[in-house]
């Protein structure tokens, strides 16, 4: 109890640290959600309130999602992505009966302001939090081993490879004309690599801190680019807001219980909240991968590397709906592709694009040892976590050598904020 | 067992760190070295009579070692590049813990700047102090907003970048750095004359901050106390950033604490500097030639105005004599 509500302060603190205003909404909506989940358990027009607490719940997310494409100067509190996703979950819930409402007003402050998550996600659901979060915490030597293990292959992945090729992709994405063709075609290869890592990365750290203290939140990620079918993707990316979208929408609209046409129709539904949810500008690209996914496995070979290689190539061309400010420009960058055949003069460039000999090979070493463990995680994942404690330490401490010397970070570098922090 | 293990893995993660924290700070041994010559001091004997500090307007125009042949005087530059009055006051003061000198000699041309001007020079300056209380206060004044405490006593967190730009400097002064000076005197022997100068700028404000006064005050305490000769001079340099109203603020200060000023400039034709083959970037320095002329003068004038010791014969100067005259040579 005293170590909850010593998180709850000091997450409450941070919070605010990013904007006292900010707190307003996601006090309303603690308060909101805490009191209807009681209600709605209770009440006589517990319909009434369970409708009401999601519209203006929903309303803050989309005001918030919407404001950016106005003249408002507001910056939208940090998490109202998250966190009002985690608050519809739970009243949903509630509402079906699926579990009691919590009793503890703040154990669910907690659930909803816990700190680490409020960044980058996960969007934990109330069931799995209810134990790990509510329960007796186990600050371990072990935990705190895993911990920082977990941390450092986060800082890893955000500062040596992440970060590494956002200064490619700040090059061939400043409007120069020339970067067409092979240019693009890398410039949406280099995204795919630095998207995955800064936010898998990002997300290490957040399970990491909260491993130390005890806290097992779900993992968010599980190789997703050794997925065979834009299908498998979403079930390996982004896993908490994909199962998210899954029980709260696609599900609720019917899921595939009612036939082939009314599933194509509820997964593109599903995949253009998935687009609204990144934002406004990713409505094209929600609804693309929507596309893709209605698809499902039907296109796959018998050749395993052959299906993932495909579904990479389809996932890098996706992306660039992400890289790019408006569909029509990402279009022409995908044309630009089969049009534009400069591949001799972007390998002669490719040294000018930011990065010199020695950065590339970092680059290219650790991306590999990132996908050589995606590529065999279930082997070498228990091989860590059971390995001894001194070789953890050994493990740690290299991995922090090579973050401080190779990291991009400090003067002379612009910095990048983790990528999901925007959503 | 396992907790001896945990810790010598450890010890040797530290060790590890302490390496590539060496191995990536700049060496200033072949290019910048500039950026070694705060160090090389503490290598010195410390019984120097006079300790100029400064600017590159010192360790740039005075050669300590031809104020020695001339007339005997021991003394040592503790300049570096843009050495600001608050940098000269620390290292004055960390000066004064090894040896207190007879005379020290300001040169006042950073009493132009009121704030730092680049983390750049502000590292020239600053890297290679030993740490002590005024490397902490140094650090602090002079940091820019970039900057942080952070960078400077782990200079990992700074310098990292580096690691793909390391070169056989890095390695062959790892453990030791290079000496590049003479006594602080840095020897250029290029010649580039004056051609043209820029125009001089009509200013809005031609007072000095009240943040350099406060420094300047400190310096003529610091060597009040320690009965030191505080001299102010301005090495002549024909580039118009020295306008007649800082010059009439320095001569009043001087006047009203009772210290000697001498802007040089105004005896250019007495010490005999010929701009057209003195100065090594268009009269803003001298270079080796006007260096000796202007050493020349300015050790007659000590041992004319101050009490110094003529120290001629003495070992360790001579063999450095013989060093540097086949130095420069």
């Amino acid at each position: 109890m005293v170590i909850n509500s010593l998180l709850l302060i000091i997450s409450i603190l941070i919070y605010a640290s990013f904007g006292v205003q900010n707190l307003f909404f996601i006090l309303f909506s603690i308060i909101s959600a805490f009191f209807a989940g009681k209600y709605i358990n209770n009440g006589k027009h517990k319909k009434c309130a369970f409708i009401l607490t999601i519209f203006f719940n929903i309303f803050i997310l989309v005001l918030f999602k919407m404001l950016p494409y106005t003249k408002a100067s507001i910056i939208a509190p940090l998490g109202v992505s998250y966190y009002t996703l985690q608050i519809v979950s739970y009243l949903v819930d509630v509402y079906k009966g699926k579990y009691e409402p919590e009793k503890n007003f703040l154990n669910f402050a907690l659930y909803i302001a816990y700190i680490p998550h409020l960044f980058i996600g996960p969007i934990s659901r109330y069931e799995n939090m209810k134990t790990c979060l509510f329960g007796k915490k186990k600050l371990t030597f072990e935990n705190i081993l895993n911990g920082l293990l977990r941390i450092s292959f986060g800082l890893v992945k955000k500062f040596i490879i992440a970060d590494r090729i956002a200064i490619l992709i700040a090059t061939l994405t400043n409007g120069d004309a020339k970067y067409v063709g092979a240019y693009a075609l890398a410039s949406m290869v280099f995204y795919a690599i630095e998207i995955y890592a800064d936010f898998s990365g990002g997300i290490d750290i957040v399970l990491g801190i909260s491993k130390m203290l005890g806290i097992n939140l779900e993992e968010n990620f599980d190789s997703p680019y050794f997925s065979e079918s834009i299908k498998e993707f979403w079930r390996r990316w982004h896993i908490s807001l994909s199962s998210w979208l899954k029980d709260y929408i696609y599900i609720p609209l019917g899921g595939n219980r009612k036939g082939t046409l009314r599933k194509n129709i509820n997964l593109l539904i599903t995949f253009t909240v998935s687009g609204l949810w990144h934002g406004v500008n990713y409505i094209v690209w929600g609804i693309l991968n929507g596309i893709f996914v209605m698809f499902g496995d039907k296109w796959k070979t018998k050749y395993k590397t052959l299906n993932r290689l495909i579904t990479f190539i389809i996932i890098c061309f996706l992306w660039s709906f992400y890289i790019c400010p408006n569909p029509v420009t990402a279009i022409n960058m995908i044309i630009s592709v089969f049009t534009h055949f400069n591949y001799a003069d972007f390998g002669a460039n490719i040294l000018n694009l930011g990065l010199n000999l020695a950065s590339f090979i970092v680059l290219a070493i650790f991306t590999c040892l990132l996908f050589i463990y995606d590529g065999n995680k279930s082997k070498l994942l228990p091989k860590i976590l059971n390995a001894k404690p001194e070789t953890k330490v050994a493990l740690i401490g290299l991995l922090l050598i090579c973050v401080l010397v190779l990291g991009i970070y400090g003067i002379g570098f612009n910095v990048n904020s983790f990528i999901y922090s925007n959503f | 067992m396992r907790k001896l293990r945990i810790f010598f893995i450890i010890i040797i993660i530290i060790l590890i760190l302490l390496f590539f924290n060496r191995l990536l700070e700049p060496k200033y041994a072949t290019s910048l070295v500039e950026g070694s010559m705060i160090s090389q001091y503490y290598n010195e004997s410390k019984d120097h009579e006079v300790i100029f500090i400064g600017d590159c307007e010192v360790y740039a125009n005075f050669s300590p070692m031809v104020m020695y042949e001339r007339q005997g005087i021991k003394s040592y530059i503790r300049g570096s590049s843009q050495q600001l009055i608050w940098q000269s006051y620390y290292i004055l003061e960390e000066t004064l813990k090894y040896e207190t000198p007879k005379v020290v000699v300001y040169n006042v041309n950073a009493m132009r700047y009121s704030e730092p001007v680049s983390e750049a020079y502000n590292r020239l300056t600053i890297d290679y102090m030993k740490w002590s209380k005024q490397k902490v206060n140094i650090i602090k004044a002079s940091m820019t907003k970039e900057e942080n405490m952070l960078y400077y006593v782990f200079p990992l967190l700074r310098y990292h970048s580096r690691f793909d730009e390391l070169s056989l400097e890095d390695i062959n002064y790892f453990w030791h750095g290079k000496s590049n000076t003479f006594n602080g005197f840095l020897v250029n022997k290029n010649v580039k004359p004056v051609e043209s100068l820029p125009t001089q700028k009509p200013l809005g404000n031609y007072k000095f901050a009240d943040i350099c006064y406060d420094y300047l005050n400190k310096i003529t305490k610091l060597c009040k106390e320690h009965n030191i000769k505080l001299v102010l001079i301005k090495a002549p340099s024909l580039y118009p950033y020295w306008y007649d109203e800082y010059d009439k603020q320095i001569a009043e200060y001087a006047e009203n604490n009772n210290i000697d000023y001498y802007n040089l400039k105004n005896y250019t034709s007495e010490i005999g500097i010929d701009f057209s083959t003195d100065t090594y970037d268009a009269g803003l320095h001298l270079n080796l030639n006007g260096a000796t002329k202007l050493s020349n003068f300015f050790a007659d004038l000590l041992v004319e105005n101050y009490d110094l010791t003529n120290f001629k014969n003495d070992s360790l100067y001579e063999k450095k004599l013989i060093e540097y005259k086949n130095f420069i040579q």
